[in-house]
């Protein structure tokens, strides 16, 4: 927004779509909102407290631990038989449908100090980080050369096209079987898959980016003396950077998307792995501090690229 | 310096959808040395065709082009292009978008920055060396594509509309550069437009196009070009001379046009 922007006198401004920004009120508003919510539904509000005093006396007479967590409580409880799930728990929201804030921060803090089944939460970050990092490079590494080629070359265009057309929509999930048989289990499928959720959209930004140069721009090139490879080296890859990147953002979304899947082929440090893992515990506070991670790495890196790009392409969009 | 010839040009454009375009038919003249040359016509004349095909980015059916008696068999840094919008490589300061030619045939960026500040000089764009393009206004951005174009020193410059999208200000401070910078340098100059105005003050020869075939129909040589560059560009425009031929130009080309409705509305 400029300080010469206008948008406060504007009499005509409902649909002007000039005049719609987000404002920083409304966007603090909805995150208290979603953590009241979730507090609420899962902690504050629901039935009267003598409920869960009423099993709690009873999980004590059958000699439990009375201070145990809302979900490890209601397990037992569940376990003798004490408590009728449907109408028992105290909350609206029960532990077994989502954890407690409370529970989620506790089992965060439990994630940190003493890890998960004998893996601290770092070794399974930076597992699922590396993994990532892997996977989108060599995506990188084949798709963007691949996709400069089809920018360049009627053979190569016809010959790719098939391929990425073919390809391109068949989900990564729906190929993990596939990678586990042939390429064999753990990390030897879970990269790869990653290469395959990335590689596509690599080859379309490059092919882009490549496409998308002014033709008036290559021919001022020919023009001053350039030979092909100069126009490619000098001209034609520096113009298709902006669209590169652009690539590289998306492909990231999609890998951490991917991340998951890709851990379930049996991998056993990593973010997708402790959430599968945790699944079969029904570890719901686990699983959601995994999520929570996954999501923070991913706009972490977002914004990384982001800054990468205003310091090593400051023209984009200036063309 | 070296003259042009072109000599029997044909060019035929087949339509994806069947049935051909003649763009251009049997276009013959030569161009000393050191003259410029505006291309001036109706829309659909072929003027940007034939400047494509001096450059060397199109090969005509027929016929040929020929730069100091040699073919023109595709560009090359003896014809130096500048285009309407910049075509500037905005991933580079401004000196280095002036150095692009020289570096190209092997030269370090660094040893031709003399040359560099002399051109931004002779543009008026003095101490704007380590701007980006992208900082640049419109006009600013043209007098470097001359720069650059210049860094090369070509044989001729060729000019695809190059004050097209300037505002009429900008655009009249830009011919006189254009006009000074052919002054001073002797290169032939060929220059593509569709102000009749600009074609006759930059237009030492003046050729008007007509289409469907595009051809050169009437060939003017103008005295206006050589005396905008001691006499007020302003003062020559305004003055009766001047607003004659305009007129007898705007007329032609206003008969053309009516031409080319009455032909498509009989279709």
């Amino acid at each position: 927004m400029s300080k010469t922007d206008r948008s406060d006198r504007k009499t005509a401004a409902f649909g002007d779509s000039s005049s719609v920004r987000s404002l920083p009120f409304w966007s603090v508003l909805s995150a208290v909102v979603l953590i009241l919510t979730w507090w609420g539904l899962t902690t504050a509000w629901g039935f009267p407290d003598e409920f869960r005093d009423q099993f709690q006396a009873a999980a004590l007479a059958d000699g439990d631990d009375p201070n145990l967590s809302d979900r490890e409580f209601f397990q037992q409880c569940q376990r003798d038989a004490v408590c009728d799930p449907d109408t028992s728990y105290t909350q609206f929201v029960s532990p077994l449908i989502f954890p407690s804030i409370g529970d989620t921060w506790s089992a965060a803090g439990e994630l940190v100090t003493e890890g998960y089944r004998n893996t601290a939460l770092r070794t399974h970050t930076w597992a699922s980080l590396w993994r990532v990092m892997r996977g989108l490079f060599w995506g990188s590494l084949i798709g963007i050369p691949v996709g400069l080629a089809m920018g360049l070359s009627s053979r190569a265009r016809g010959f790719f096209d098939t391929i990425v057309e073919a390809f391109r929509p068949i989900p990564p999930l729906a190929l993990l079987p596939l990678f586990t048989l042939s390429f064999g289990l753990g990390e030897k499928s879970a990269v790869p898959l990653l290469v395959f959720a990335s590689i596509w959209i690599m080859i379309i930004a490059a092919r882009s980016g490549i496409r998308n140069a002014q033709l008036s721009k290559v021919r001022a090139a020919y023009s001053l003396g350039a030979s092909k490879r100069q126009l490619l080296t000098k001209v034609l890859i520096p113009n298709a950077l902006p669209e590169i990147f652009t690539g590289l953002r998306v492909a990231l979304g999609v890998s951490w998307g991917t991340l998951v899947a890709a851990e379930l082929s049996g991998v056993q440090e990593g973010l997708g792995a402790m959430i599968s893992i945790a699944k079969n515990f029904s570890r719901l506070d686990v699983i959601v501090v995994g999520i929570v991670i996954i999501a923070l790495l991913g706009v972490l890196m977002d914004v990384l690229l982001r800054f990468l790009e205003a310091v090593l392409i400051p023209w984009r969009g200036k063309g | 310096m070296e003259s042009l010839s072109v000599q029997n040009v044909d060019m035929v454009y087949n339509l994806p959808k069947g049935g051909s375009v003649h763009a251009l038919s049997d276009v013959s003249f030569d161009l000393e040395a050191g003259r410029l040359l505006t291309l001036l016509g109706p829309s659909g004349c072929g003027k940007t065709t034939l400047l494509n095909i001096i450059a060397g980015f199109l090969a005509p059916t027929a016929g040929q082009v020929l730069l100091g008696g040699v073919p023109v068999t595709g560009p090359s840094r003896d014809r130096g292009m500048v285009f309407q919008q910049g075509a500037l490589f905005e991933w580079q300061s401004v000196a280095k978008n002036i150095s692009f030619g020289p570096r190209m045939s092997g030269k370090k960026h660094k040893d031709v920055l003399p040359e560099v500040e002399s051109l931004l000089d002779v543009v008026g764009l003095q101490g704007f060396g380590d701007k980006q393009v992208y900082e640049l206004s419109g006009g600013m951005q043209q007098r470097v594509a001359l720069a650059r174009c210049l860094a090369n020193d070509p044989q001729m410059m060729l000019m695809d509309e190059p004050l097209g999208a300037l505002d009429a200000l900008t655009r009249e401070k830009m011919q006189s550069l254009i006009l000074s910078l052919w002054a001073e340098t002797g290169k032939s100059v060929v220059l593509v437009t569709h102000s009749v105005e600009e074609a006759l003050i930059l237009g030492d020869v003046v050729f008007v196009m007509a289409p469907r075939p595009g051809r050169i129909e009437k060939v003017y040589e103008l005295p206006f070009a050589k005396r905008a560059l001691t006499e007020d560009p302003r003062t020559l425009k305004a003055g009766d001379d001047f607003q004659e031929v305009k007129e007898e130009i705007l007329s032609f080309i206003w008969e053309m046009e009516e031409e080319i409705m009455g032909t498509e509305a009989g279709q």
